[in-house]
């Protein structure tokens, strides 16, 4: 082994004079050429007019940035959007492999701390074109309106400076612009005005199970609304889309544009009206004038340092990205809470082994939903979760696993060997604010010479609270549908809170309309401006607010 | 415990049931790795790592094991991360120079011999106190051996269960995308999903 002190990890392709070490120099030489490379698709845009000033420069592409592209575009502005991962042709470039498919992730080392560190990378994180939605599960239930209101209903947390109502049109809106499948009515919620476009997904052999054993344990369950469409679709900008094939690889990238990602949704949309989407595009600087205003953005892409101003910046990074940049920067830091308030969603799972032939590759994952658990009568502990069955991929099943169970040698492979035979079910559930979850930047450098974001992340008395109930009716459900070898898997997924919104800048980031408090033209969308973590899958609820804080932003224009 | 048929997933990977973009990430994992000279790891580390992962996955069925260090060596030279690490983790490349270091001080406090020397029990009960936190020598003190071991196991049980052999042995037959699922509920199969020929 080379002879060397602490190398930095991450990617490794910008020379940085301070690496002495040779293996690695070398490394470094021989990696410049493909990291700067454009895909196929990617035409090597030529530089912007130096002097160009478009209205709105929005960073990142997934679920909060697309769909306020597509809004701003639609209204006839110039707009033009910064990502810092490639683009690609999923029918073509999408291997149905887990390994294969890394390149979804944002693989740029995060360091997790805490008693519950947070896995990051497949876990949590997106690049591409289209950001993290390219690798969602799809899994879209709406926020309730007590999702809004911990604080009020339980004294903990904090409220959302708006109620359900503010969400409800784009709920609407998005279900049926997507082409969201699910049930009509709605079970936790029919008094909605309008249904799911289109009819559920088939179940697939875990919800099956999951189905069968509520029932028995009078556990109300419904076919959940999933993003990827039960039957073909008409898309604005894009055309037709086809029906999911069941292929069960939603968390490793659609290849057929049958999930609602937004590289088959809004992207294109906002491409048809005009946007431009620069792909491989790394912002590294926000720049300002004496007044404090954005005037533009410097970012890094293929090799080049590349400047491009704007009149307004829409910061939809994701809510580990987003507050390292405003770190990096020094923006709108006064209140103190960039960074803060880091939650994420308590996500244990429970696994057990079942006679019945199961294949658990087949079938969207998501594919049972329960919600009798949102606000649970016996509860000791503050909001509520969600059920949901699980249908997981071998190697990423297998991973977890171990890290949980720690099997090796011919128990590992035994136990593996019951694959089709296993099933799983896992929560969803709020979790609350506490100081010692929070993000920052640490000494360490990744290959850019950028600090590296650090994680700290400790479940609280409520998230360990819910755990147990969860735990404690998850291995009764199993047991009652025939599993043995039952098995819990505590884990945490979601990055959320760390540039809240609320109605003072003393102790939020961003305003009720998604603007920063201390910079007029700066708009922050993603999960990092949620107030609270809710109740269920973040993505639905970010496009949500992506619509409406560009919603919010043309009306102010006017 | 089910047993699939050997062959099937090697055969069907010349079909039109796998994509062209699934067919080219399996087959390059197909591709014999027994003269890998390793980019990374000195010769006699690798041979270590290599002897370790062969008591994580035992494969005394196999003419020729698939490979399991391989992949770890050429992430470690290509210094590809996977979007994380433990905090109370230093850098990968200096876990892993510690790590393996620490396994062979520990067979050396407990058989007095490197631990490519031991036996195969021997060599057990080396990881057994490695997993459990119990294993003597000094690179312990700046790795946390248990969180090393977790991340040890999780990369060689990705890279074992990513191969079209390592699939084919648990009956997943999810590589066979060409067209979709239909029959996708309990004991529904498809022709192209073997049945266990045991269980």
């Amino acid at each position: 082994m080379p002879d060397e002190e602490v190398l930095e990890e991450g990617v490794l392709n910008p020379t940085k004079p301070e690496i002495q070490d040779p293996l690695l120099k070398s490394i470094l030489v021989e990696n410049a050429a493909p990291a700067t490379d454009p895909t196929e698709l990617e035409q090597p845009a030529p530089l912007p007019e130096p002097n160009e000033i478009v209205d709105c420069v929005v960073i990142g592409t997934g679920a909060g940035g697309a769909p306020l592209l597509a809004r701003l575009a639609m209204a006839g502005l110039k707009v033009v959007a910064l990502e810092a991962g490639p683009r690609r042709d999923p029918a073509r470039d999408y291997a149905t492999d887990e390994k294969a498919q890394n390149f979804l992730f944002w693989n740029d080392e995060r360091l997790s701390a805490g008693q519950n560190p947070v896995a990051f990378g497949k876990n949590n994180s997106g690049t591409g074109v289209g950001g993290s939605t390219l690798h969602y599960t799809a899994y879209t239930p709406r926020a309730h309106a007590d999702d809004l209101t911990l604080h009020r209903d339980f004294g903990q947390g904090v409220d959302w400076p708006f109620g359900i109502e503010e969400l409800e049109p784009y709920y609407e809106e998005l279900e049926h612009f997507l082409g969201i499948s699910g049930p009509t009515p709605y079970p936790w919620n029919p008094g909605r005005r309008k249904g799911y476009p289109l009819a559920p997904l088939p179940l697939n052999g875990a919800a099956q199970l999951m189905q069968r054993a509520c029932a028995q344990l009078g556990i109300q369950t419904s076919p959940a609304a999933n993003a990827a469409l039960s039957a073909r679709y008409y898309q604005e900008g894009i055309g037709w889309r086809e029906a999911c094939t069941n292929r069960g690889f939603c968390q490793a990238g659609c290849n057929r544009g049958a999930k609602a990602s937004m590289d088959v949704t809004f992207l294109p949309l906002a491409e048809s009206y005009g946007a431009e989407i620069r792909a491989d595009a790394f912002v590294t600087e926000i720049e300002r004038d004496a007044t404090g205003r954005v005037t533009g953005v410097v970012y890094e892409q293929y090799g080049q340092t590349v400047r491009q101003r704007c009149r307004h910046l829409f910061l939809c990074a994701g809510a580990v990205e987003t507050p390292r940049l405003l770190m990096l920067n020094e923006l709108a830091l006064n209140s103190g809470h960039v960074g803060k308030n880091f939650m994420a969603h308590p996500g244990m799972q429970v696994w057990g082994t079942f006679p019945e032939d199961i294949r658990p590759y087949k079938g969207i994952p998501g594919g049972l939903i329960s919600e009798d658990t949102h606000r649970p009568k016996n509860a000791d502990f503050a909001g509520g979760y969600l059920l949901q069955s699980i249908g997981v991929m071998p190697v990423t099943f297998a991973t977890q696993m171990v890290r949980q169970r720690k099997l090796w040698g011919q128990a590992l492979r035994n136990y593996m060997r019951s694959y089709n035979h296993i099933a799983g079910i896992n929560i969803l559930g709020d979790c609350l604010p506490h100081k010692a979850n929070f993000l920052e930047l640490s000494e360490e450098k990744d290959a850019r010479g950028l600090p590296k974001p650090r994680l700290h992340f400790t479940a609280q008395e409520n998230e360990q609270r819910m755990n147990r109930h969860a735990e404690q009716l998850m291995r009764q459900i199993w047991e009652a549908a025939g599993a043995t070898d039952i098995w819990a898997f505590e884990r945490y997924a979601h990055v959320i809170g760390t540039a809240r919104m609320g109605l003072s800048g003393d102790d939020a980031v961003v305003n009720p309309d998604g603007r920063a408090f201390d910079v007029p033209n700066l708009y922050i969308c993603d999960n990092s401006v949620f107030p609270s973590a809710l109740s269920v899958n973040p993505a639905l609820t970010i496009m949500a607010l992506s619509l409406r804080t560009a919603d919010k932003f043309l009306a102010s224009l006017r | 415990m089910p047993q699939y048929p050997a062959g099937t997933v090697r055969a069907m990977l010349s079909t039109d049931l796998v994509t062209p973009a699934t067919r080219a990430a399996l087959e390059a994992r197909l591709v014999s790795a027994a003269d890998h000279a390793p980019q990374f790891f000195d010769t006699a580390t690798y041979a270590l790592l290599e002897a370790v992962a062969a008591r994580i996955f035992p494969q005394p069925e196999r003419d020729e094991p698939i490979a399991l260090a391989l992949g770890i060596d050429k992430r470690l030279a290509a210094g590809l991360a996977d979007g994380w690490r433990y905090d109370a983790m230093p850098p990968d490349r200096e876990a892993f120079r510690l790590g393996l270091g620490g396994i062979n001080q520990a067979a050396q406090a407990q058989f007095q011999q490197l631990f490519v020397a031991l036996n195969d029990a021997e060599q057990d009960a080396v990881l057994e106190q490695v997993a459990a936190g119990t294993a003597p020598g000094e690179n312990w003190k700046a790795v946390p051996q248990s969180r090393f071991f977790e991340d040890l196991l999780a990369e060689l049980t990705e890279n074992y269960y990513a191969h079209p052999l390592a699939q084919e042995e648990i009956g997943y037959v999810g590589m066979a995308d060409g067209p979709g699922w239909q029959r996708i509920g309990l004991d529904e199969l498809e022709d192209r999903e073997p049945d266990p020929i045991s269980n």
